[in-house]
């Protein structure tokens, strides 16, 4: 039923040559937009982290990337009485662990400003998220992820989730050689620079309905995509699925946000909305605030996908070209690496010199992620 | 001897030419007693005795009995004995023939004042004249005679005691017996006209005497009738199709309609105007046309709806010879469904809609489709880069009954599969139309028609999706003449329009959706002219609703979907109206008209009430109310005013002033800029009242040239009240109920219109430029939520500026070239104005609705036509068109966006023809 807004493509076959999408700048636009924005979930689930980030809006010609709220006081309030308050952490980020929450209970955020002002939410009940039955994928050229869960008491009628995709990468040349302060260090199993492993969390909006079900099933709904020969599997590949249960409030609050921001552009699109969170400004009722507060379980699910069980795929890996040079070696101290263009590493030892690769061909924290193996790695 | 009705024409064009006179063969005398003979036997007699030959019709005589004998009386003196009160007449001619014929007495020679221009008192045995036909004469030759011939209307002195009489008659295609539509018919002195109607029946009341009759049309040859009017008569009037000749010439023609025409605000358009703008693709299209008239737009290239004067694409009633068509386009737009070789004229009524038409609160757009040739089997065709089509029409029985049947259909599957792309590949895009009109004279009095349409679209994606829409209309007429001056029609009809999706790619979800809405209406017209002050317009109809809003059905045996659906509506829409064309002087008329319509909510029904006072949702929902089938739910009823007013300033300029009242019950729920398949009609309820209108509007006329130019300037200003918009992302489909998602607002509208309009010589089209404004505000006090705080907000289809240029020059009779310019301020869109972080990724807060626009629209297109030779005898005549849509290549938005893509915010421009697009198109006729 969603797929109401896909004909837009039918316009581009039939005239494929003459339907075209330029960008288009529009001259910006000014307007008084420093409204506050509240992005966090109530976690219910036991001995968990609820964490608050706290923002801004911008321009859309602002070039800093994010504008946090600092020094804000943040505080989690019960209907019936009882608020704790949230530390602060740095970027906006504000967050309360070992929260024991009543499931009959509603509660809301309190969130005063340093410029003076009181935000408050909606009290929001607390939804149990059923567990996440499975998480599968299935290939079709792209790797897509899917979620199934159900509800036996067919309560949860809206579920919402987030994942966090975490993947295994090497460098294309493997060497057992790293430069610190000029110094050549001998890798070790603590410490190595060919196996990598980077990390991204879901920046798309995934909601479902099962209200028009006669059962409360989420059979097959797609979360993630890893689009074909993306380096992501490249070695292995893992995707840890968060599954909430929202209230129909929240879901349209979502369904709203998706359709202003991630499927516009089709021609029998709905207009733009004006997003209602359930936030409000007491000391300014006039000013918007953007968000929606829930309270949730988190009910969550891993899976791994190794590169072998992937058919046809070419890993692409962006970088430089990675060509050999040769030099001698230091006189005074072979272990003193003092090449004096940075972008080059030692690869291996040559009798009475070196061969040198550009780093990122070498050393895998360069291209964004960490040596370290997590702890769920297998 | 006898003969038929056939010979019976030919025999009369022979005998005009005759003009010895008759009397000399009447000498012979006639002796007999013919008591108890039949009419046969008399005649047989006669012959024997006289020499002379009888021409008649059986069945017009074979009731006759004679009781005469006669001792040596002239064949005259018998036959004015044996004829007396039979109603027959009869005529001898030099060569002794004698001739019977019923009512009108057979003219053996010409008229006096044939050959001299004034009239003489013709003595009181002259024979009445009746009108010929004349098909079988050279073309210019019959031009002239019958220009100059003069008819006499009526036997003189039948009807003493009246001053004036009417003339009444069909205004027919001499090539193709094809009724005129919107012909004017008019005198000089007294200034007297009137307008040929759907059926190109005309009927004028003049003083008795002799006057010239006037008669134009755009597309044809004006005409004249030198007619003496004796009594009320009959004069069907034959034009021809207007020709450019390759030298100058110079127009003396008479149009005034525009001026004359007590109408206001009508645009109407023959099917050869609209034939010779380029289009996309080459397929002449009715509404793109339509575009391209002053105070009507769209919200963008592609899209279904038109947009007249402010009012939304809904409240247009688009008629197709009376049925109602509610998706009047292919493939979301790119075509409309009217096959343009089925179609004679298309009138779009945006101010002054007469009383006889409601239910819209903006337009009347009344496509008529051809009667089909009525003298021969003829067809044409065309193929063009996407389409096809042909249609086939003639004669079933000569001059009484004609067909036209036309089709038309896509092979843009075939296309698909070859574009190298595989999601092309698996997606599917087909469409096609039929029409069959079939046309019967019962008799003079009596005619039939009968209208049949279908259409429908399919499109899949990628395999996944499939859409389809139909279209089902049917309806049968009965014309009935009563008299030269009062005629009505009675209609039948059946309209239907339904859709469904459904998919299949995943078996849990797999559903299919049917949305379905039925008609049937009975409707009767009256037309009655009262001499030529009144004009008398009354009827009355009904209008039975039947709307499936949705069904929601697994699929498959797999599928969890529970089936669901809205429940359907019933609803009966009547009206009755009256209304008179006053003419109070000859430079003053008048228009007023009364509709007063009643709507009934019919059971069976659940209605939902809510808390009074409170915004409508699931929290203020109180009670539910069962009707049971048939239970009239709701009544809204309400009268509705039309009146308009005519002054001539001069004898080419006139003003005109008009004031509208109009009613709307039936809603297109859309909350999408453009209309989409999967909209859904709904009625209205307890809880949706019913849409209101009023318009009021001041016009100047006036025509330079020769009247070969027509001028107007129109002004505006209109209200819409109940008009409907929609919660933030309101879910319309499947919704049980929708009057939670839906507020109400207000509108306004106000613009001017300049049109400027040249329909004949080498250069001809029309040059249009309208300022228009649409403003709509949330007046809704339940509402919930305020779009803009209630403050006026323009609507999605507010373009200011619009300037069309249409124009076509012809070279010659085989070359011509057409050039439409086009050029209207961007429409309103919603746009971001900040960003911000949320869920993950970077999103966007948007403005007030429709703060700011998206770029203006400018697009010059190119066409040249060529027409194949013009020798007649051919197989098949030909002509090709070779264009250019949008020659200028230039990127003209149809939308502006902004997508969140890798996270990152990025606005985007959809031009829909973003290129220069060739076309080819071949056009045959056989």
């Amino acid at each position: 039923m969603k797929k109401y807004n896909q004909y837009f493509l039918i316009f581009i076959l039939l005239a494929q040559v003459v339907a075209c999408v330029k960008p288009y700048e529009p001259a910006p636009v000014k307007a008084d937009n420093n409204y506050l924005v509240v992005d966090g979930l109530i976690n219910a689930s036991p001995n968990s982290e609820t964490t608050v980030t706290l923002s801004r809006t911008k321009n859309l010609g602002d070039t800093v990337l994010f504008h946090p709220e600092l020094n804000a006081a943040v505080f989690i309030e019960a209907e019936n009485g009882g608020n704790y308050i949230l530390q602060q952490k740095p970027n906006g980020i504000y967050s309360i662990s070992n929260l024991t929450l009543n499931n009959n209970e509603k509660y809301r955020l309190k969130i005063f400003t340093t410029d003076g002002r009181e935000h408050v939410s909606d009290y929001v009940p607390v939804k149990i998220s059923p567990p996440v039955d499975s998480v599968t994928w299935r290939q079709d050229g792209d790797v897509t992820v899917y979620v199934h869960s159900h509800d036996a008491a067919n309560n949860t009628k809206y579920y919402r989730w987030e994942y966090k995709e975490t993947w295994e990468y090497h460098s294309p040349y493997e060497t057992d050689m790293y430069v610190r302060n000029r110094y050549i260090y001998f890798a070790d199993s603590n410490f190595q620079v060919y196996k990598c492993w980077d990390s991204a969390y879901s920046s798309d909006i995934v909601t479902k309905s099962t209200i028009n079900l006669s059962q409360d099933v989420v059979s097959n709904h797609p979360v993630a995509v890893v689009p074909k020969n993306s380096a992501k599997i490249g070695v292995r590949y893992s995707v840890l699925v968060k599954q909430y249960a929202i209230t129909e409030e929240a879901h349209q609050f979502w369904e709203i946000l998706k359709k202003n921001t991630e499927q516009l552009g089709t021609l029998f699109d709905p207009q733009p909305s004006q997003l209602k969170g359930n936030i409000k400004c007491i000391s300014n009722p006039s000013e918007p605030v953007i968000g929606f507060v829930s309270a949730s379980s988190v009910s969550e699910k891993r899976i791994f996908i190794d590169s072998s069980e992937v058919k046809d795929w070419v890993a692409y890996q962006s970088g430089s070209i990675c060509q050999t040079i040769t030099i001698g070696l230091n006189a005074s101290d072979y272990r003193i690496f003092d090449f004096p263009d940075t972008n080059y590493s030692p690869y291996y030892f040559v009798t009475g010199g070196m061969v040198l690769l550009k780093v990122p061909c070498l050393i895998c924290t360069t291209r964004g992620g960490t040596n370290f193996k997590p702890s769920y790695w297998r | 001897m006898r003969f038929t009705s056939r010979n019976f024409v030919l025999l009369c064009c022979i005998l005009t030419f005759l003009s010895i006179t008759a009397r000399s063969q009447d000498k012979k005398l006639i002796t007999g007693n013919f008591s108890g003979f039949s009419f046969a036997q008399l005649v047989n007699e006669a012959e024997k005795q006289t020499g002379m030959r009888f021409y008649y019709n059986a069945a017009e005589t074979d009731s006759l009995r004679i009781n005469i004998s006669a001792n040596g009386i002239t064949l005259s003196a018998l036959l004015d004995q044996v004829l007396k009160n039979t109603g027959l007449q009869y005529a001898i001619n030099p060569r002794g023939e004698v001739f019977i014929s019923l009512r009108f007495a057979i003219q053996t020679d010409l008229p006096p004042g044939f050959f001299v221009r004034s009239i003489k008192n013709k003595d009181s045995a002259s024979v009445p004249v009746i009108p010929l036909a004349e098909e079988n004469k050279p073309k210019e030759k019959l031009k002239n005679s019958v220009e100059n011939k003069l008819f006499e209307i009526g036997i003189k002195g039948s009807d003493p005691n009246k001053t004036s009489s009417t003339i009444a008659g069909y205004i027919r295609d001499v090539k193709n017996g094809e009724a005129i539509t919107g012909a004017s018919v008019y005198v000089d002195s007294p200034a007297i006209g009137v307008i040929s109607d759907q059926f190109g029946y005309y009927s004028v009341t003049l003083p008795k005497g002799r006057h010239s009759l006037q008669v134009s049309s755009a597309g044809m040859k004006d005409t004249r009738r030198q007619v003496l009017l004796q009594a009320d008569g009959k004069l069907d009037i034959e034009m021809e199709t207007f020709v450019p000749s390759l030298k100058t010439v110079v127009i003396t023609a008479e149009k005034k309609s525009n001026v004359r025409s007590l109408q206001m605000g009508l645009e109407r358009l023959s099917i050869k105007s609209i034939k010779q703008v380029p289009v996309v693709l080459g397929e002449a299209d009715i509404l793109r046309v339509i575009l391209t008239l002053p105070g009507v737009t769209s919200v963008g290239e592609a899209s279904t709806g038109f947009n007249v004067r402010g009012g939304s694409s809904d409240q247009n009633l688009i008629l197709f010879n009376d049925a109602t068509i509610y998706n009047p386009s292919h493939l979301f737009g790119f075509f409309s469904s009217f096959n343009p070789d089925v179609v004679k004229n298309v009138e779009l009524y945006k101010s002054a809609i007469p009383e006889k038409y409601g239910g819209r609160l903006s337009s009347v757009l009344d496509v008529s489709s051809r009667d089909g040739n009525n003298k021969k089997i003829s067809g044409s065709g065309g193929i063009g880069p996407l389409t096809s089509k042909l249609v086939i029409e003639g004669p079933l029985a000569k001059e009484k009954t004609t067909f036209i049947i036309g089709g038309r259909t896509t092979y843009s599957n075939w296309i698909l599969k070859t574009i190298p792309n595989e999601s092309y590949n698996n997606s599917r895009a087909s469409f096609y139309d039929a029409n069959l009109h079939i046309n019967h004279a019962i008799n003079n009095k009596n005619n039939l028609y009968l209208t049949g349409y279908m259409s429908g679209d399919k499109f899949k994606l990628n395999n996944d999706t499939l859409y389809q829409y139909n279209n089902r209309n049917i309806n049968l007429k009965w014309k009935h003449n009563f008299s030269n001056k009062f005629y009505g029609v009675l209609t039948g009809g059946f309209d239907n329009y339904q859709y469904a999706v459904s998919a299949d790619q995943n078996k849990v979800n797999a559903f299919k959706l049917d949305f379905d809405i039925k008609q049937v209406y009975l409707r009767a017209d009256f037309s009655y002219s009262a001499g030529n002050k009144h004009n008398f317009n009354f009827g009355i109809n009904s209008i039975r609703y039947a709307l499936k809003p949705g069904a929601f059905q697994p699929v498959g045996s797999q599928s969890l979907v529970t089936p669901d659906e809205v429940q359907a509506e019933q609803a009966l829409e009547s009206a009755v109206y009256f209304g008179d064309k006053y003419s109070i002087t000859p430079k003053l008329s008048v228009n007023g008209g009364i509709r007063f319509s009643l709507f009934n909510y019919l059971g069976p029904h659940d209605v939902y009430s809510y808390i009074p006072g409170l915004p409508r949702d699931k929290n203020s929902l109180i009670d539910t109310i069962v009707y049971a089938k048939g239970k009239s739910i709701k009544n809204y009823l309400g009268p509705e005013y039309r009146l308009t007013l005519r002054y001539s300033l001069t004898d080419n300029s006139s003003v005109k002033i008009s004031y509208n009242t109009l009613r709307q019950y039936i809603h297109l729920l859309s909350n999408t800029a453009a209309i989409s398949p999967t909209d859904v009609w709904k009625l209205s309820d307890p809880n949706i009242k019913p849409q209101l209108g009023d318009q009021f509007s001041l016009g100047y006329y006036r025509n330079f040239k020769s009247n070969t130019i027509e001028t107007s300037l129109e002004v505006y200003y209109k209200r819409l009240k109940n008009f409907l918009d929609y919660k933030s992302g309101a879910t319309i489909i499947m919704n049980k109920q929708i009057e939670t998602a839906i507020i109400t607002t207000r509108g306004k509208a106000y613009g001017a219109e300049l049109l400027i309009k040249k329909l004949s010589g080498k250069v001809n089209g029309w040059f249009s430029y309208t300022w228009s404004r649409t403003l709509l505000q949330q007046d809704d006090p339940i509402a919930g939520e305020l779009i803009n705080e209630g403050k006026y907000y323009p609507a999605n289809y507010d373009k200011p500026h619009n300037v069309n240029l249409v124009s076509n020059y012809k070279f010659s009779h085989r070359y011509s070239l057409s050039l439409n310019v086009v050029y209207n301020t961007g429409r309103p869109v919603t746009l971001p104005i900040a960003i911000f972080n949320l869920g993950g990724a970077q999103r966007v807060l948007y403005s007030d609705r429709n703060a700011y626009r998206i770029p203006d629209y400018f697009r010059t297109d190119l066409s040249i036509n060529i027409e194949g030779n013009h020798k007649i005898k051919k197989l098949a005549h030909s002509s090709w068109s070779f264009g250019v849509y949008n020659i200028l290549a230039r990127q003209n938005a149809f939308s502006v966006y902004f997508v969140q893509q890798n996270a990152v915010i990025k606005g985007y421009k959809l031009s829909i023809f973003g290129t220069a697009i060739p076309y080819v198109t071949y056009n045959f006729k056989f």
